[in-house]
């Protein structure tokens, strides 16, 4: 059997964390339950992480930047705004059913546990690949004359929160169809809110 | 036998459309008499020249530099001879040809005076089309509006000392138009953390988020070789207007275009997204030094 | 018979068509060729892009011209119901850039266009030294540069103030170029101090004078310009300013002024197309300038120059000699005003919310400088400019000529030619 490498053992944990922060809880799940599930020592994962907030903020980091990885490829399609929007919503559905795991972590950690990325996670830092990309989701519909030229924030906030809260939604299993089914019409509505009058 | 007068270089200085700006800055220049004693000034639009107007407009004699000021009206009449005509005598005759200022270089300001057939003497805004065409090797750009009376200095002394002027793209010289007009602005260290001007009268804050500042996309000395060596645009709290090139003058001078508060352009080479990545960065960190008044801040660490 | 004279190295070009009986001029037309259509180029535009396009209507007095603007914009905020104030220091630091313009105006005037003509037409031999005016210039720039950025075309005025927030640092080297200028002045122009030379009261007094003031005052009168070149001895001063008074004057006697009163009308020029339009003031035509200022200002000097010799193309030309000197005296006393802990620029409303019609009036170097602006949503719908050489120098019928072809009549076409320089023309403001 090939060894393990470094950087695959590392994605290990990260996906293992993810799995107890969001069955669990943040603050609930200690190391020694991620280094169980992983199959590691304490003293071991000590090697990778040397506590439980840098691992937070790595979490972070790695979805901001499977995220911005996801969005860089649509943007850099030759398609149009509106079919790039239906793109972003299906991705962002898709990894909501396939791993829920990261987006809760986003959600529900991130989001609600400031104080824990305060110290070099304020801001932009850590989430920087993710919004990096849709701004230029939006640079490119404004310049493109698909989208109306408007604050980042009032267009950021209306995307990314109408689908926060529906993966919300879904989490607390109180939508009725699968996420699927919403694709077309949320995005129809988040493109028809943004789009040139 | 000739004298060593006679081996002076000759300058024309030949106005198209123009309003006096290259002619009024250059006038500015320090040791403008050291300058001047090293050519034979034919003609000028208001320093004393050895031939009168009538002669330059015959057509009749020749001369080592022509400089055009002016943007190029194929139709306009100088002393009632169709400037198109002197234009190509001098050009065909000259070693060099000097446009000097946006509007001779580009078209500029007054291109807008007859937009279909205006232009400047090799280009046409970016696009080499105008009318010295076919004598291009020759052609010297000195764009700006006005031009800075050195970087007329800098091409003529190295004319006179037969060194070549190298030339970018757009035929300027590479000395002059390899830098940016953001080189060298006090402002930089609030461009680098995102600090943006709070409305205009501030000694603080960078005036490229909203004020509309094109210092970071414009090729020009402006903040290396000072204006009237005293200070610059952007040192007085005015935005950089991007006079030195073809597209000028743009629209909305005095606001930043941007798209979902996004800058439409950024920094000339940088990729956008590169530029909002380290952006975004930069402007999560609240630098209390670069967020207040300069002169409040008494702290020295 | 209509001989043609092309007029060179003024600021443009200008062509004068001279009918000539008995080697005297009978009637003269004037043409300026060169359009550039800047009233269209302006419409349409955001209406603060007049701020960076109005200054190049002109090389040597588009500072007036951005004075002009920001006037007539804050003008038309007023009139839209948002009233903009400005600090005092912000007057003020306008008000003295525009005089250092006036000034670095006047001294290339003098040496590179008025003492070359003296001397050409009294055959002097005396060296000519026309770069003196440059280098005088040039340093008037640095004190504009300092507060604009730079001199020619600065864009630092805008409404509500100025772009610029001075430290002391930057006033005691503006008051260093004053000074520089003022010594320039003393040494190589008049020969004696600012002072002395500011409380002369007579023309006699030059006689006092061995320099190159006293050498063009005496050239003048060798040239009976004392007795030449009247144009109607009625006088227009409209902007307001610090240095000058606004006031229509028949001889000396002032009368209320209006600048809603100015009007223009289609020039006449019947040999060549003429891109100029006069300017009157209630359809009559006024010299206006540095004379007209000196007047309205009651300056002793001038005033006993013209008890002698009234409106004539030595008073003209010696006027703008003395304005000169009382702004070289002025503008230091402007900068010991500033209090630079007073506020640079107001915030005004956005430029979009603006719906209204403004004027803005200034003195010039040439006399007053009318800018009309209507705008729409900050839009720029019309833009009217009229310029003081359209006042000075227009070309009309022989039966209501204009101030210049007034002066010119009855003159040989040499002493026409220097009476039509003694206006100190401005070809490019004029057909902009």
């Amino acid at each position: 059997m090939a060894r393990i490498t470094k950087e695959e053992r590392k994605t290990n944990i990260i996906s293992a964390a993810l799995k107890l922060f969001s069955e669990k809880g943040f603050y609930i799940t200690t190391i020694p339950d991620i280094a169980e599930k992983v199959g590691m020592s304490v003293g071991n994962f000590y090697n990778y992480f040397t506590s439980k907030d840098i691992l937070a903020k790595e979490l972070v980091m790695y979805i901001s930047e499977y995220l911005g990885e996801s969005i860089r490829k649509i943007n850099d399609q030759d398609i149009t705004t509106e079919k790039k929007t239906y793109e972003i919503v299906s991705m962002y559905f898709n990894m909501a059913d396939e791993r829920p795991e990261m987006i809760e972590y986003f959600l529900r950690v991130y989001l609600s546990n400031r104080e824990v990325f305060g110290d070099g996670c304020e801001g932009m830092i850590c989430v920087s690949p993710f919004v990096t990309e849709m701004m230029m989701f939006f640079n490119d519909g404004v310049e493109s004359g698909d989208l109306h030229d408007q604050d980042f924030f009032s267009a950021f906030g209306l995307f990314m929160g109408y689908l926060g809260g529906m993966v919300f939604l879904f989490g607390e299993k109180i939508l009725p169809e699968p996420l699927e089914w919403y694709k077309e019409s949320i995005s129809q509505n988040i493109y028809n809110a943004l789009k040139t009058r | 036998m000739p004298s060593k007068q006679d081996k002076k270089p000759s300058i024309i200085w030949f106005q198209g459309v123009t309003c006096n700006g290259n002619t009024h800055s250059f006038l500015n220049l320090e040791n403008l008499d050291k300058l001047l004693n090293k050519f034979e000034i034919l003609s000028h639009p208001s320093l004393p020249s050895t031939k009168d107007f009538d002669t330059i407009t015959n057509c009749t004699l020749v001369c080592d530099i022509f400089i055009f000021e002016g943007t190029y009206d194929p139709l306009m009449k100088r002393n009632d001879v169709l400037i198109s005509k002197v234009v190509e005598h001098y050009a065909k005759n000259a070693k060099y040809v000097i446009a000097l200022g946006s509007c001779a270089s580009f078209g500029g300001m007054f291109k807008a005076s007859a937009p279909h057939r205006n232009s400047g003497l090799l280009f046409n805004e970016q696009e080499k089309s105008g009318p010295l065409l076919n004598v291009q090797t020759k052609i010297i750009n000195i764009s700006g509006c006005p031009i800075h009376p050195e970087w007329l200095a800098y091409t003529l002394s190295m004319i006179e000392k037969e060194r070549e002027v190298e030339i970018d793209d757009l035929h300027r010289p590479i000395e002059l138009y390899s830098t940016l007009a953001h080189h060298g602005c006090t402002r930089n260290e609030y461009f680098e953390w995102k600090v943006d001007a709070d409305g205009f009268g501030e000694k603080e804050g960078c005036l490229y988020y909203k004020q509309g500042c094109r210092a970071p996309m414009t090729h020009a000395s402006c903040n290396k070789i000072l204006w009237n060596g005293v200070s610059s645009k952007t040192r007085v709290g005015t935005p950089c207007f991007g006079c030195t090139e073809p597209d000028f003058p743009r629209q909305n001078l005095f606001s930043t275009k941007t798209n979902m508060s996004i800058p439409e352009d950024v920094p000339l080479g940088v990729p956008k997204r590169s530029y909002l990545t380290m952006a975004g960065i930069a402007k999560t960190f609240h630098i209390n030094r670069l967020e207040g008044k300069l002169i409040d801040y008494k702290t020295t660490d | 018979m209509i001989t043609k004279q092309l007029i060179d190295q003024i600021e443009g070009e200008a062509s004068i068509f001279f009918d000539m009986k008995d080697d005297v001029v009978d009637f003269a037309t004037i043409a300026f060729p060169h359009f550039r259509g800047m009233e269209s180029i302006l419409k349409g535009k955001s209406a603060l892009d007049a701020l960076v396009i109005t200054p190049r209507v002109c090389g040597i007095c588009g500072h007036a011209h951005l004075m002009a603007t920001v006037r007539a914009l804050e003008n038309a905020y007023k009139n839209a119901g948002y009233p903009i104030e400005l600090s005092k220091k912000v007057e003020i630091i306008r008000e003295f850039t525009l005089v250092m313009e006036m000034i670095q105006n006047h001294f290339k005037w003098i040496y590179l266009t008025i003492i070359p003509e003296v001397s050409k037409l009294t055959d002097s031999t005396r060296e000519s030294t026309p770069l003196k005016g440059a280098y005088a210039a040039s340093i008037a720039s640095k004190a504009i540069a300092i507060f604009g950025g730079q001199w020619p075309h600065s864009s630092y005025m805008i409404p509500g103030g100025i772009t610029t927030d001075p430290t002391n640092i930057d006033l005691l080297k503006v008051e260093s170029y004053v000074d520089e200028l003022i010594s320039f002045f003393e040494k190589e122009s008049i020969g004696i101090s600012l002072e002395q030379f500011l409380s002369f009261e007579s023309c006699k007094d030059f006689n006092t004078l061995s320099s190159d003031i006293s050498y063009l005052e005496s050239s003048l009168v060798t040239m009976k310009m004392n007795e030449k070149g009247f144009a109607y001895d009625r006088f227009l001063v409209i902007g307001e300013h610090t240095f000058s008074k606004p006031s229509k004057l028949k001889q000396t006697r002032p009368f209320g002024i209006d600048a809603k009163y100015v009007n223009t009308i289609d020039s006449y020029s019947p040999d060549k197309v003429s891109y100029a339009k006069n300017a009157q003031y209630k359809d009559e035509f006024y010299e206006t300038g540095p004379l007209a200022r000196a007047i309205a200002t009651n300056l002793p000097i001038v005033k006993n120059m013209h008890r002698r010799f009234k409106d004539s193309a030595y008073s003209r030309v010696m006027a703008r000699v003395f304005e000169l000197a009382t702004l070289l005296k002025h503008a230091k006393g402007l900068l010991s005003e500033i209090d630079i802990s007073q506020k640079s620029c107001l915030k005004s409303v956005d430029i979009s919310k603006i719906t209204a019609t403004g004027t803005g009036v200034v003195e010039a170097p040439r006399g007053p400088l009318l800018h009309t602006v209507n705008i729409k949503n900050g839009l720029i719908q019309e833009y009217k400019i009229v310029t003081p050489t359209q006042f000075n120098i227009g070309s009309s019928s022989k039966s209501n000529p204009t101030p210049a072809q007034k002066a010119m009549i009855g003159m040989t076409q040499a002493e026409a030619l220097f009476i039509f320089r003694t206006f100190d023309v401005c070809s490019v403001c004029t057909t902009h």
